[in-house]
């Protein structure tokens, strides 16, 4: 076993693939090793506390382990950067000491166990008994000394409370044996590094696009899940994308981004070179608008948000919303006041019943979706990371709070799991949206919904009116660390209510007009927000994305966004949205230094 | 010295809090690479003239800024990795890949005073590690990064240069201050063939699986990692002096690494590493196993093994353990920028031209040498990363300091570099180690040394000796604030008793002491040089280094107590070691 560095344990489920009911006949031994193992755990595993000499033994102890397939190849301007293609696996044991009420679990404390090996490492690729159980032997140790050690802390930091919780830690289910058959990897005949290379090459044609990549994230896994409760699960998944950064500088030294992505369940899904190329041009030429375009000014008015960006916004506002889970105790109160502001609790909690949105508006999660009108979808999965079966909930019916997203770990609505317990690899899995449809009874044609934003503006007798027609997603078009990190830092205390728009322009009613503008961003835009919309499109579009599962960020809005390699797919079904009054702030910020040497020539190329 | 190959940082993690910010090169697995590999013949790379046409260009433009830009160096490193690893009897992964670097070096002011020179003893921040270059000889694409690239790297050294006049102008320089900051060396133009390799991972595959299986026997191998990689790493280096360079190399290693832990709860890890050049000198699976069965018994011994108590008395520290030992305790002192720094204790600035040890030692560093009697040397390069070729040194001279290591950070008195300014991909080079060899004319048996060992316990009316076999790589202070101290960690002890009894394995202990007290009180050597190869981390990232020498008899070595983990072993026995067998009882 090799113990896993943090950056390797961003990989998630991804959608399933078909299964089918034939028995195994494959020679994987994963199961039996894990179920070897683990009846040798449940019935051995204790350790004497000192003081008293009390035994104390695990609850709960769940197996997972992921066997990944991942293509990766990275392309520039028509050249090939990097490209690899890896088989890994990975494994991760949780043990639970206490009991289902009161356990080891969900507690963030002052510093944490660390064995020598650790409870999550790299395992053998080799399907074999032997390796497995040695390496789940000294995972599981490892896990149950690490629980033993949380639930004093958590017990100590409990007591010193005045009022504890009566929310129990872990919801009970019902145990569920799927066994697929194992899937084998297809890359389709297409020649991906090729791809890659004429879908960059695209972006050629703009010689003062400084910096541009694009890449194919193909992975194809296998997750197993064997818990002390009996449940028993091997499925299939796989996931693909392609994700394309690029930037530039205008002539006062303001950074500007762009990005592209496309998403689907299956590498042969993935649009071709042909699309692609279009779709990179589509961006370039948006970003050298941007690039000559006027800076945007600070701006309180009407704002439409056309169904790209609005189905953005809606994944962005609600995501950390919809989570009914119980957040973690936090040993310290600066960490709470941290999660809060990145906007890791929701706002939903305790408002059942409520209305949270429009009256026509209702708003429901199904991770048995695969596509919508034609248009493939990928959050959906058929049984969630703690192997409950996944199911599609209403979570609000006519702008009222009905249901909460829901793990096993209950929260103060409600207690047991729908089957939304998802997370990336190694990380405790938390209540997240898979295939989220945002619809409405009421909606307006394409041209009443312009009309009615229009008359919002001159009613407010303003020179023009802001129209966004894409988010932003930095994960994917900031292209350098540095960059990202002083993005994080611009959003001060704001995180968890400042939007990022990218493609805005300006519409002025007199004429009908439109203007590009960059450097614009939309503050105090909470879930609240969205409790009145003034007007709601029928031209959904299904905003195909990644829910970012990095440290600290995940599941805050903040995090919304992420990429490939980090992130958890999701789809956001919406229509155009239009705001009565939204805040947009102008573009700050400190400009960067223009080259010193004008750009080295660049040629176009064609495709093939 | 770091005996492991560092864990290779990965893809950008951007909002994980725990940011790693150390130089980011990967070498990402690339199976079968559409991308064109340069023919072997000694013919420059095509990619020297798209550098030469941006270097010529920057050279003009910058040279003419304020502050100007006077060097300009460009460096691609074009790496072709295998790596093949087993874990506890089965494969853990098993990778080919490709991967290009393009680092950019830019300095503004002149030779004398530069961007690169230390204020306080702090290091001016330089702009950031490089970037990726493409794989495909694509010139206008190479050249975009290398002009982004160097326009960056000209705007950190710009603003860390005016920075440095304004400090400058009101700091007292001391002496060793007043050498230039920039040496000045006349260009190389070399050309060798590209280097590569081709493999079949399978067998690899095979042998990784059987030696790991092998551990799993031992109910005191905890885990158990063997990794095979094969690399051949090419560098095109220009700078803005007429050097062009290529050079490259092809290095094969198997490492073999076991943990396990003492009833104490100590962790145990044993570690060894084979090093070759050629494909056909690669180890059999006789020598493989000796080395495994080694490793298996010294971790039977170690796990059941008492701690030992602190003492200071005789010590015979086998070749191997003498070599590390040296690179340590000298090895890291002579290097040339730390007689520069006023933060380092500068142990040996002053002491060139003086004896620092026993007048039957001489040490030099020669990175020329391919190998000592039959062994790869890993510090052998034909070039340092300042584009100077390496060049054997001649350290200490019967007992008497004559040079240090140099790069181009010359010293008053040492105004050139002699071909040891090194760094891992990313970083800026410093002055390193290469093939630090330790040679001796008082020489004894094996035999010898050991009579001579009881003999000095005996006279100085010890209950024991220690002879110590093995040694990890230690930390050694050598900063100005830090104790003058080193600290090393030796795995392999055992207890030598004057009375005759068998020697008794030992664990629990650091060597400690003062380097030029510890070096004086070496009283005899072995007559075989043993060699050491590992990646040596420092400044500049990890290098590859060797160390030679015989074995060493001390009258005097100081060992403490060493910090102990405070987990406990495992509850259940290893499941290939249950006496209640398979499944367990229900």
């Amino acid at each position: 076993m090799r113990q896993l560095s943090l950056a390797a344990i961003f990989l998630a489920v991804f959608a399933s693939t078909a299964a089918s009911s034939q028995a195994p006949t494959d020679n994987d031994q994963t199961m039996r090793a894990m179920r070897d193992e683990m009846a040798r755990s449940k019935a051995r595993l204790e350790l004497q506390i000192p003081p008293s000499g009390k035994p104390v033994r695990p609850y709960y102890i769940e197996y997972r382990l992921l066997d990944m397939d991942v293509r990766e190849v990275v392309a520039e301007y028509g050249a090939l950067v990097t490209s690899t293609h890896n088989r890994n696996r990975l494994m991760n044991v949780a043990a639970r000491v206490g009991d289902y009420k009161l356990d080891s679990s969900n507690f963030i404390s002052e510093e944490g166990f660390r064995g020598f090996i650790g409870p999550s490492g790299n395992v053998g690729i080799d399907r074999d008994y032997d390796s497995l159980r040695q390496d789940l032997w000294i995972a599981t140790d490892q896990a149950f000394k690490e629980a033993v050690e949380t639930y004093s802390r958590k017990q100590a930091y409990l007591s010193s409370l005045a009022r504890q919780s009566d929310i129990e830690d872990f919801s009970r289910v019902e145990a569920i044996q799927h066994m697929e058959p194992l899937a084998t990897s297809d890359w389709s005949n297409r020649n991906w590094e090729q791809e890659a290379r004429e879908t960059s090459a695209a972006l050629r044609v703009f010689p003062q696009i400084y910096e541009s990549r694009v890449m194919y994230y193909l992975v194809y896994t296998t997750e197993y899940l064997l818990t002390s409760e009996g449940t028993e699960v091997r499925s299939n998944h796989s996931f693909a994308a392609i994700e394309a950064g690029m930037n530039t500088l205008a002539d006062d030294g303001m950074q500007v981004n762009h990005y592209y992505s496309a998403y689907a369940p299956r590498p042969a899904d993935l649009p071709g070179v042909e699309a692609v190329r279009k779709q990179l041009n589509v961006a370039g030429s948006e970003l050298m608008g941007m690039r000559s375009a006027p800076t945007a000014s600070d701006y309180t008015g009407p704002v439409l948000f056309e169904s790209r960006a609005a189905a953005a916004l809606v994944a962005e506002a609600l995501g950390p919303s919809l989570s009914g889970a119980r957040p973690p105790l936090a040993f310290q109160a600066v960490v709470e006041q941290l999660m809060s502001s990145l906007g890791a609790r929701s706002d939903w909690s305790a408002k059942v019943g409520a209305r949270v949105l429009p009256e026509t508006v209702s708003l429901v999660d199904d991770p048995s979706a695969k596509e919508y009108k034609g248009t493939l979808l990928i959050g959906g999965y058929a049984i969630d990371q703690e192997g409950v079966p996944a199911e599609k909930v209403t979570i609000v019916a006519n702008g009222k709070l009905k249901n909460l997203l829901m793990s096993r770990r209950p929260g103060s609505d409600f207690e047991a799991s729908n089957g939304h317990g998802r997370a990336a690899f190694g990380i405790d899995a938390r209540p997240t949206m898979s295939n989220l449809f945002f619809t409405a009874s009421e909606t307006l044609s394409k041209d009443d919904l312009k009309k009615k934003f229009l008359d919002a503006c001159r009613s407010e007798k303003l020179d023009y009116c802001i129209v966004v027609r894409q988010m932003d997603n930095p994960s994917i078009s900031v292209m350098h660390q540095e960059d990202f990190t002083d993005l994080l830092a611009s959003f001060g205390g704001n995180a968890a209510t400042d939007r990022l728009p990218l493609v805005v322009y300006r519409v002025y009613p007199a004429d009908g007009h439109e203007e590009l503008v960059r450097g614009a961003r939309i503050t105090g835009f909470s879930p609240r927000s969205l409790r009145n919309i003034e007007g709601i499109g029928n031209d959904d579009y299904v905003y195909n994305y990644m829910q970012n599962q990095s440290a600290g960020i995940a599941g805050t809005a903040l995090g919304a966004f992420g990429t490939a390699q980090n992130g958890l797919p999701a789809s956001v079904v919406a229509p155009s949205l239009l705001f009565e009054e939204v805040e947009v702030r102008g573009a700050r910020g400190e400009p960067k230094r223009l080259p010193i040497l004008p750009e080295p020539p660049m040629t176009p190329k064609g495709s093939k | 010295l770091n005996q492991q190959t560092s864990a290779t940082l990965r893809r950008r993690s951007y909002l994980s809090l725990s940011i790693l910010l150390v130089a980011g090169v990967a070498f990402p697995g690339v199976p079968r690479l559409a991308a064109a590999t340069p023919d072997s013949q000694e013919k420059p790379s095509p990619l020297f003239e798209v550098m030469k046409a941006e270097l010529d260009r920057s050279m003009k433009t910058l040279g003419t800024q304020d502050p100007p830009a006077y060097f300009v160096s460009y460096t691609i490193t074009d790496t072709q990795r295998v790596t093949v690893s087993g874990s506890n009897g089965a494969l853990l992964n098993s990778d080919e890949g490709r991967n290009r670097w393009l680092e950019v070096a830019v300095r503004t002011g002149s030779y004398d005073l530069d961007n690169t020179h230390k204020v306080d003893g702090r290091q001016p921040p330089n702009g950031g590690p490089g970037t990726n270059a493409p794989l495909d000889d694509d010139a206008e694409v190479l050249r975009r990064a290398i002009w982004l690239e160097t326009d960056k790297q000209y705007r950190a050294a710009a603003e860390a240069f005016i920075k440095i006049k304004a400090g400058k102008e009101v700091k007292v320089q001391t002496e060793e201050g007043r050498a230039p900051d920039f040496s000045r060396e006349k260009p190389h133009v070399f050309t060798s063939s590209w280097a590569s390799f081709t493999l079949d991972r399978k067998p690899w595959e095979q042998r990784v699986r059987e030696y790991t299986s092998y551990f799993r026997q031992s109910a005191a191998v905890i885990n158990s990692i063997i990794t095979f990689t094969a690399q051949a790493q090419n560098t095109l280096q220009i700078n803005s002096e007429g050097s062009q360079l290529q050079f490259g190399q092809v290095r094969y290693r198997l490492e073999l690494f076991i943990q396990g832990k003492a009833a104490d709860g100590m962790d145990i890890d044993r570690y060894y590493n084979f090093d070759w050049v050629n494909a056909g000198d690669a180890p059999d699976d006789k020598a493989v196993y000796a080395a495994a069965a080694q490793l298996r018994k010294e971790m039977e011994g170690l796990v059941v093994s008492p701690l030992n108590d602190p003492m200071v008395g005789p010590a015979l520290l086998t070749g191997r353990a003498a070599a590390v030992f040296f690179h340590e305790v000298f090895g890291h002192r002579a290097e040339g920028h730390r007689q520069k720094d006023v933060n380092e204790g500068q142990t040996f600035a002053k002491k060139v031209g003086e004896p620092i040890l026993p007048s039957f030692l001489s040490i030099v560093d020669d990175p020329t040498m391919k190998k000592l009697g039959k062994q790869d040397l890993l510090g052998y390069f034909q070039f340092d990363d300042e584009s100077v070729n390496g060049e054997r040194v001649v350290l200490v001279d019967h007992g008497v300091l004559k040079s240090f290591e140099m790069s181009r950070s010359p010293l008053a008195g040492f105004p050139h570099s002699n071909g040891h300014g090194r760094r891992q991909i990313g970083a800026a080079p410093v002055s390193r180690q290469g093939n630090l060899i330790v040679e001796s004319n008082k020489t004894l048996t094996n035999a010898e040394l050991r009579a001579k060992l009881v003999e000095l316990i005996k006279q100085q009316g010890k209950p024991y000796g220690l002879l110590i076999d093995d040694i990890a790589g230690g930390f050694t202070f050598t900063g100005r604030g830090q104790p003058q101290a080193f600290q090393v960690e030796p795995l392999v002890v055992y207890k030598v008793f004057a009375d005759g009894r068998p020697d008794e394995l030992v664990r629990g202990v650091d060597i400690v002491g003062t380097p030029l007290a510890a070096l004086t009180k070496i009283v005899a050597t072995g007559d075989t040089p043993e060699v050491f190869n590992g990646y040596c981390g420092a400044e500049s990232g990890y290098v590859p280094v060797s160390a030679a020498a015989p074995a060493i008899l001390t009258s005097e070595l100081e060992v403490q107590k060493k910090q102990t983990s405070t987990d406990r072993p495992p509850i259940l026995p290893p499941p290939a070691h249950d006496a209640a067998k398979a499944g367990g009882l229900r």
